[in-house]
Parts: structure tokens; sequence; C-alpha cells
């Protein structure tokens, strides 16, 4: 038995490496973020910088704690405002999304009716459209023709397009599981079809709306493209734009920027890490689908 | 009880009723929109030679001068009401060098000519003065007050586009020379510019009555046009029975007549407009004509040049329109190609109507209607519940879906959004453009030259990034999943945890983050590299160093999706397989050959299609990490698009762009959709 432990070792040699370089960006992150200072580098070089200098400035760890950046990011710069722009963009688009798809996800799970497939096929086909294809004509449509530029309401518009097949998809898979008896007995108990719908199913599928409504949120949260494209007021940046806007151009802030990450990333990291493994037979049955 | 057998000849009735309704109808309220449109063009026009007759005057009155001394106040001239019916005070007492003088004089006496004309303001730019007006209540001339900025702006708008369209370029924009404006009186006003030596000095200003006659709907004309096929049908109907295929061609001769009949009356109306906006023009530049002769001699201003009347009938860039010749004669020769225009243009409409028309007939006629009706109602539930994210898609993807295929055939951008479709169709230019331009490589003096504008580098390097990113991806992620899948390896849950950090992380994040690690002084990719003793790199300066950048930083955060797919595969393979296999006596390669690999497959092969579509178009990483650089030799397809788009502002050329790469993910997933088929049979 010891033996075989012991014949781990390339495994563990293997799978550590791995693990180091996928821990070093993130503990790079957190370094930057509590250097105090704005600076891309961990450590400043002398002139000369021996190895042991060089050392140092690949350390993920910052010379001085300081959770400054966090407290200026607050204080100094408008992220609050931008938090509160991502959240609202968010819960709007997850409301629209799955308040929009749960009937119809029911629908396309429990009837048989003609336009089924075509219904099915374009939730499908619209979510393989590369994002530029709709970002487009929706820009030239949202922008200049109904004028919402830099608004909540556009950007929810657009992220309502992914939204609503994703939800679609997600809420019939689980529909699908749910057996129909539940329903047939009811229907011979005299129960209507909404009376079904909203009393017997929806009560059954509260898990997989909770699912559906936390992917989606996810999703519109972690947007960057149709934010960036949309929002050119500062004041109506979402978070990843905010981000973004710290270290582009002449400005490098990167002490913000990396403050700011870490706190737009770990409310999404924790909810990914309890959620992956839907995630997973979601994605992998809608491909097979397909 | 079975339903009778459905009525053809009531269904065809049905049909042709509504198909000639909406046709006839359609079609009159064009035609009515079309002559209104007509009499109200009419109505300008002729306003147009008045003013233009009236600029002509002011021009050699003196062009809106300033005066040579400025007046006092007192002195300045009142001009009487135009209502009121006094006859002008002769000003003799004014010195007769003050051109405002004689300005003034020529609006009163042209207002006098013309009761139709309500008011008259004569605006000149030096000194930024009222010159002349017939209110009374204006106390022209005096300098304009801060109110009436809005008026001195028209007027130096409209110089701005005399200068403009006089040096204008060949197929620049022009501008309008005059300004035509409705007054919710119903009065018109126009305006434009005074010139004097070729000089716009100044700015005049009418407001007229443009005395228009409303065009009515024809209703009774239509009424008939579209309940004589209808009868017809009932009787023809009595003669053929219930035999389709007559009752079928019975109705498409009806409605095609009916449209012929409808296309001929709209024809001679349209013309007859066309003449009687010719005969209104022609009348009114000989009235003008003399009015405005009549008036020189009475003021006393020069004769010569003699007027050209006939100029006056300009469109609002105050060129001729060539309809009236000398002497207030139509030109026949261009009223009949107005003519023809006219008659093109309602064949393209009826043509239009025609095709709804008959369409809607086939649905109805044919038992379409009927079977979709009786199908929503069954299904009404199903329908009913589908509708809200039906309606949404439908907005949201389906119409901006067409809208970018109709905009990949035009040339939309920026400056041209107020323009139709129509008027911005180039055909198949833009298609022609990305996909005709072969000059990849160029061979100059210091070797091969690549253009990375290139439609064809571009692919090809989207290509090259997809195929090394899933390679990369799949191998990394299968060899994490079958080190974690070790029975009894200590950590394994600590570890899958840390590895699946990558993918739970934003996109956005990441990349920015990579991006900074690449960054050529200060970042800790370099500083590595300088541990080594080597010399830091500019990253985004060369395409290859820039590839390799961005791969590091895809390959990144996509090996963890592939690891989790292949180790929940790897986890569900039952151990007794193993352990027979053992019992078999087959050796661990045979084991994982023939067990692990075809077990495998079911969740790899989707998990790999889904990560070439996103490796395909994963704009993040290329927009934020290597940003295309350098000069847009490591752009993918799809960050090309965008910045087409939201750089150039291209519309219509991004919009075929991305068209094609449309085409392109269209035919891998028609592929893959045969091959995982093929995989499914077997397997």
């Amino acid at each position: 038995m010891k033996r075989k432990h012991l014949s781990h070792w390339p495994i563990h040699l293997f799978v550590l490496m791995m693990v180091i370089v996928t821990l070093y960006p993130v503990l790079f992150v957190i370094t930057i973020a509590f250097s105090g200072g704005q600076t891309l580098s961990i450590a400043d070089l002398p002139q000369d910088p021996t190895i042991a200098d060089r050392l140092r400035a690949i350390m993920p760890w910052p010379e001085n704690v300081s959770t400054e950046n966090f407290r200026s990011l607050f204080a100094d710069q408008p992220f609050a405002r931008w938090l509160l722009n991502s959240i609202a963009i968010s819960l709007a688009t997850t409301v629209v999304g799955v308040f929009l798809a749960s009937t119809a996800a029911y629908a396309f799970s429990r009837f048989r009716f003609p336009g089924r497939r075509a219904g099915l096929m374009m939730f499908l086909v619209s979510q393989m459209f590369p994002a530029t294809l709709m970002l487009i004509p929706l820009y030239i449509l949202i922008v200049q023709v109904l004028g919402l530029e830099s608004s909540y309401v556009g950007l929810v518009l657009m992220y309502a397009q992914t939204a609503i097949p994703l939800c679609v998809w997600m809420l019939k898979g689980y529909f699908d599981t749910i057996p129909k008896e539940l329903e047939e007995s009811a229907l011979i108990d005299g129960a209507s079809q909404s009376t079904i719908f909203f009393r017997i199913v929806l009560p059954l599928a509260k898990p997989a709306v909770a699912v559906t409504a936390l992917f989606s949120f996810m999703t519109a949260w972690n947007e960057f493209v149709q934010a960036a494209t949309f929002m050119n007021k500062e004041q109506m940046y979402t978070a990843p734009v905010g981000l973004r806007f710290f270290v582009s151009g002449f400005s490098e802030q990167w002490g913000y920027f990396a403050a700011g990450s870490i706190i737009a990333a770990i409310p999404v990291v924790i909810l990914f890490l309890f959620l992956q493994k839907y995630l997973v037979s979601g994605l992998t049955a809608g491909a097979v689908k397909g | 009880m079975k339903d009778a057998p459905p009525s053809h000849r009531r269904r065809f009735l049905i049909g042709l009723t509504i198909a000639a309704l909406i046709a006839v109808f359609l079609g009159a309220a064009l035609l009515a929109a079309a002559r209104a449109g007509e009499s109200r063009e009419r109505s300008e026009r002729r306003s147009v030679v008045t003013l233009l007759a009236l600029a002509q005057l002011i021009d050699r009155a003196g062009g809106g001068a300033p005066a040579a001394e400025e007046p006092s106040f007192g002195l300045g001239e009142e001009l009487p009401p135009i209502e009121g019916e006094e006859a002008v005070p002769e000003a003799v007492e004014e010195p007769v060098e003050d051109p405002g003088v004689a300005v003034r004089r020529a609006v009163a006496a042209f207002a006098k000519a013309h009761p139709e004309v309500k008011a008259v303001r004569v605006v000149g730019f030096e000194g930024i003065r009222l010159e002349a007006s017939t209110n009374p209540e204006d106390k022209a001339p005096r300098r304009l007050e801060r109110e009436e900025k809005p008026l001195y702006d028209l007027g130096q708008k409209l110089r701005a586009a005399v200068a403009g369209n006089r040096e204008g370029l060949e197929g620049a924009a022009r501008a309008e020379e005059v300004a035509v404006e409705r007054l919710p009186g119903g009065l018109l006003r126009l305006s434009a510019p005074v010139e004097r030596a070729g000089d716009v000095t100044g700015m005049v200003q009418m407001d007229t009555d443009p005395a228009e006659v409303r065009a009515v709907f024809p209703w009774l004309p239509a009424l008939l046009a579209w309940l004589a096929p209808v009868v017809l049908f009932v009787l023809l109907s009595f003669v053929l029975g219930e035999r389709r295929a007559l009752l079928a061609a019975a109705a498409v001769v009806l409605l095609l007549g009916t449209l012929l009949a409808l296309r001929a009356w709209s024809r001679r109306e349209l013309e007859a407009e066309r003449r009687t906006t010719a005969k209104t023009i022609a009348g009114a530049v000989k009235q003008e004509g003399e009015r405005a002769g009549a008036l020189l001699a009475e003021l006393g201003l020069p004769a010569d040049p003699p007027l050209a009347p006939e100029l006056w009938d300009a469109n609002l860039y105050r060129e001729p329109r060539g309809l009236i010749r000398t002497g207030g004669v139509v030109d026949e020769g261009r009223l009949g190609e107005l003519v023809g225009a006219d008659a093109g243009r309602l064949t393209r409409s009826v043509v239009v109507l025609a095709l709804i028309a008959l369409a809607l007939l086939a649905f109805i006629g044919w038992g379409w209607a009927a079977r979709t009706g009786a199908a929503l109602v069954r299904y009404r539930f199903a329908y009913a519940y589908t509708l809200p994210a039906m309606l949404g898609m439908i907005f949201l993807a389906i119409f901006p879906f067409f809208y970018s295929v109709v905009l990949s055939f035009t040339n939309a951008n920026i400056y041209n959004t107020d323009q139709s479709v129509f008027e911005t169709w180039i055909g198949l230019d833009n298609f022609i453009d990305i996909l005709g331009d072969f000059s990849v490589v160029h061979r100059t003096a210091e070797g091969l030259v690549w253009d990375y504008q290139n439609f064809y580098w571009t692919l090809g390097f989207t290509l090259v990034w997809t195929v090394t990113n899933v390679l990369l991806g799949v191998t990394l992620g299968l060899l994490l999943a079958l080190a974690l899948n070790t029975k009894g390896l200590a950590l394994r849950a600590v570890y899958r945890v840390i590895l699946i950090l990558p993918w739970a992380l934003p996109t956005y994040i990441t990349a920015l983050v990579f991006k900074g690690m690449f960054h050529k002084q200060f970042g800790v990719i370099n500083q590595i590299f300088q541990i080594f003793g080597a010399d830091p790199i500019a990253w985004f300066d060369r395409p290859l160093t820039s590839f390799l950048a961005v791969l590091t930083t895809n390959g990144w955060l996509s090996f963890s999706f592939m690891m989790v797919v292949s180790l929940g595969a790897l986890q569900s393979i039952p151990a007794d397989l193993y352990e027979a296999a053992r019992v078999d006596g087959a050796t661990r390669w045979q084991q994982f050959k023939a067990i692990t690999l075809p077990s495998l497959r079911p969740a790899l092969v989707p998990a790999i299609i889904l990560s070439v579509i996103w490796t395909f178009n994963q704009f993040i990483v290329i927009f934020l990490v290597s940003a295309g650089e350098p000069g847009r030799a490591t752009e993918i397809l799809v960050t090309q698009s965008y910045k087409i788009a939201f750089e150039q502002y291209r519309y219509g050329y991004a919009a075929a762009y991305a068209m094609v790469i449309f085409v392109i993910l269209l035919a891998y997933g028609t592929w893959q959709n045969r091959v995982t088929k093929a995989t499914e049979a077997i397997g």
C-alpha cells in the first residue's frame, strides 16, 4: 500500500506544476491589490538588480500590505456606482430572462405543436450567432433608432437576447425530467392548464429556476463587450467596463484594477464553484442536441 | 361527427375579397399620398419662384448691404402693412446712396404686387441688421435683437451652404441654399440668400399663403375597384362550381385585372398632376417675370442683365429644374421624362402589391389560413406560453439578424444613417471586397510582406488560433483529468477546486491580468525571463510573440473546462469494467485504449465542438490582450468585424464581414452535426 502511494509522486509533480501556473495570476492580482500602489510591478528593482532582487520582484507577496486600494476604490473612484449599475442590469436581465423563458420552456417540454422544432432550433441557433453579428444591428436599432445609448434598458434588451435562449434551454431540460403523471392526474382532477403550470410544475421546478436565474445573472455580470460598446458615459459603466477603464489608454491604475477585480470576481467565483456541475451537464446536453 | 368538406368557393371568395380590399385600398392610399405630395411640392415650387424673384429684386436694389452711414432710427422708413391699402409713402427725402432705402422700397413694392405674400423680411449680415420688413412693428431698419438670433443663424447657414456648394467637391454632400418651413397657420416660410457681386451679404425671408388644394381619398373609385372583381367572382363561381383549380385561376385573373386597372388609373391621375404642376409653374414663371420687370422699371433699378425668370423654378440648391424654358414654356421632353419615371415607380409599387395580394389569396383560398387558425385554436396554450419568449426573440434576434443581412448589401456607415436602405444599397460589393481580395502577401525589396488587413490572413490566423487552442486545452485537460482520476491520490479535492479557478474567473479579468503580466518593462513574465539572463521581450511587437501571449492566456483559461468534462466522464466509467479487463489479462495501455478512450468520447466530442466555437469567437482575449497588435496581425475574424463596425463605423461592411463569419460557423455546425450523428451511430 505504501509503495503505491509513493508511486504517485510524478502525478503530484505534474499537478502541482499546473496548480502553480493556475494560482500565480490569481496571487499576482491579490498582491497588486494589497500593495497599496498603482504599479504593475510587485517590487521596485534597483539599478543593477541581482538575482535575489529579481526573485523578489516575481514573488506574489506585496512589499507593504495595505488595504488603501480598496478604500480609495470606493472613496475616490466611482466604483460603487459601477457595481450598482452591474447589479441593476444583471438583476433586470435575470428577471426578464426567467420570466419570459419559464412558460416557453414548459410549453416546449410538454406540448407537441406545429412550430415546436423550429422554435427550439431558433433558440439554439441564435446562441450560435457570433456576438458581433448581432451587435451591429442591435447597436443601430437600440442606439440610433430607439435612442437608448448608455441606458439600463438598452443594455438589458441586449442581454435578454442571450439570456432568453439560455434560460429556455436550461429550464426545458429540467421540465423534461419532471414526470408527466403528476400533471395528468391533476388534469383528471379538473385542474386548468394554467393551474397545473403555476401551482404544480413551477413550485417543483424552484431549484431549477434558481440555478437558471443564477447563471443568467452571472452571464450578465461578467459581460464585457456589449457593455463596453453601449455604455459611453462614465456614470453608466458596468463593473467590467470600469475595471478596464482603469488600465486602458494612459491611465495605468493597476492597484484599483486589481482591488476592483477581486470584488467583482469573488461572488461569481463562489457561485460558479457551487453551480458548475449543472453548467457542465447543461452545456454538453445542449451541444449534443444541436 | 365529421365537419362538412370545406367549400373552395367560399374560401376563394373570402381570399379574393380580402386580397382585393388590401391591394386596392393600399394602392389608393399610395396614390392619394403621391398626389398630396405633388400638390405640396407644386405650391412650394410656386413659392420658390416668387421668392427667387424677390431675391433677384433685392440683389439689384443693393443686396442687403448696410447703409453707407448709420441712419438715425427716426429716419427709418416705415413700411405699410401689407393688408393696409395705403399707398407706399414716397421716400424721396432719403439720400439715394443709401442702398437700404432702395431695398426697403423694393420690398414694399414687391409686397404690394403680391397679395398672397403675407410678410417679407430682409436681414443684412454686416452690422447684423434687420434691413427691411413689411411688419411695421419690426421697426426696420435696426440691429437684430438677441431673441432674433435664430433668424441670423439661418442666414449664416444659407451663406455657408452657398459657399460650400460653390467650392464643393464632386460627390461631396450638398447643403440646401433655400430653406422652406411650414408655419402652424398653414403659411410657408421661405428664406433665400441675398447676394451682391457674388458674395452673400444677407437673407430674404418671405411668408406666403401657398393656397393648397387638399387631395381627397378616392373613396368611390376604390370601392368600385374592390367590389367589381368580388361580384364577378361570385357570378363566375356559379358556373365553375367546386372545381378548385379553375376557381383559383379565376380569382388570380380577376385580382391581376383589378391591379392592372388600378395601375392605369393611377398613371392617368399622376400624369394629370404632373401636367398641372408644369402648367402652374410655367404660369408662375411668366407672371413673376412680368411683375419683376415692371417693378424694376417702377423702382428705377438696373434692368441689365435681363431677368431670366425660367431659372427661378429651382430646387432647394437653387439649381434650375429645367422644366420651364425661356418665355415660360413647358419643356415637353423633360415633362415626358418625369411622367415616364412616375410610371416606372408605379409599376414597381403595383408589382409589390400584386405579390402581397396573391400571397394572401393563396393563403386563404388554398386553405392554409383555415389550417393555421385551427392549429392556433387547438394549441392555444402552447402558443400562448411561448408567445412572450418568441416575441422577445423576434425583436431581439430574428429581426436584427435579417436587418444585418440587408445591411451587408449596403455601404451604411455613421454618416448616412438617415438614408434608407435603397439609397445605400451597393449589392454584393462588400462581399466582393472581402472575399475577392487575394493579395495576402506582397514581394518587396525587404522580402515578403504580409497584408494583415486581408480577410484571408485573418481567416488563417483564426483557424491556427482555434486549432492550437483546442489542442492545448484538450491535451492539458485530459492529462489533468487522468491524473486527478488516480485512485487514492492525496489532496484530489483541493487540486480540483484550484484547477477549476481559471474557468470560474471572469474572462475579462483574466485577459487584463495577462496583459499586465506580458508588459514589456514591468510584466512579471519578462522578469522571469531576465532571471535566466534573457533580454526582455516586447511581446506585442511581433506577430509570433503576440500570438504566443494570447495563446498562453487562452490556454490558461480554457483547460479547466476540458478537465472538468473529462473528469466527469472518467468517473462515470464503472470500475468493474477495468476489473473484468484485468481478469482477462489486459495491460494498462490496452485498458486505456479499449475502455477509457471510448467512454470519454460521448462527453469529449460535444465539449470539443463547443470549445471550437468558443475559441473561434473568443473576442475578449484578443481584444484585451493583444488588441490585434502588431498592425492587426493577431486579429481574429470577430474582433476584426467589431473594429470595422465600431472603430471605422462602416456598418454595412462590418455586417457583411459578420455574415461571412456566420456562414463559416454554420458550415462548421452542419458538418459537426453530421459527424456527431455518425459517431453516435457507431458508439
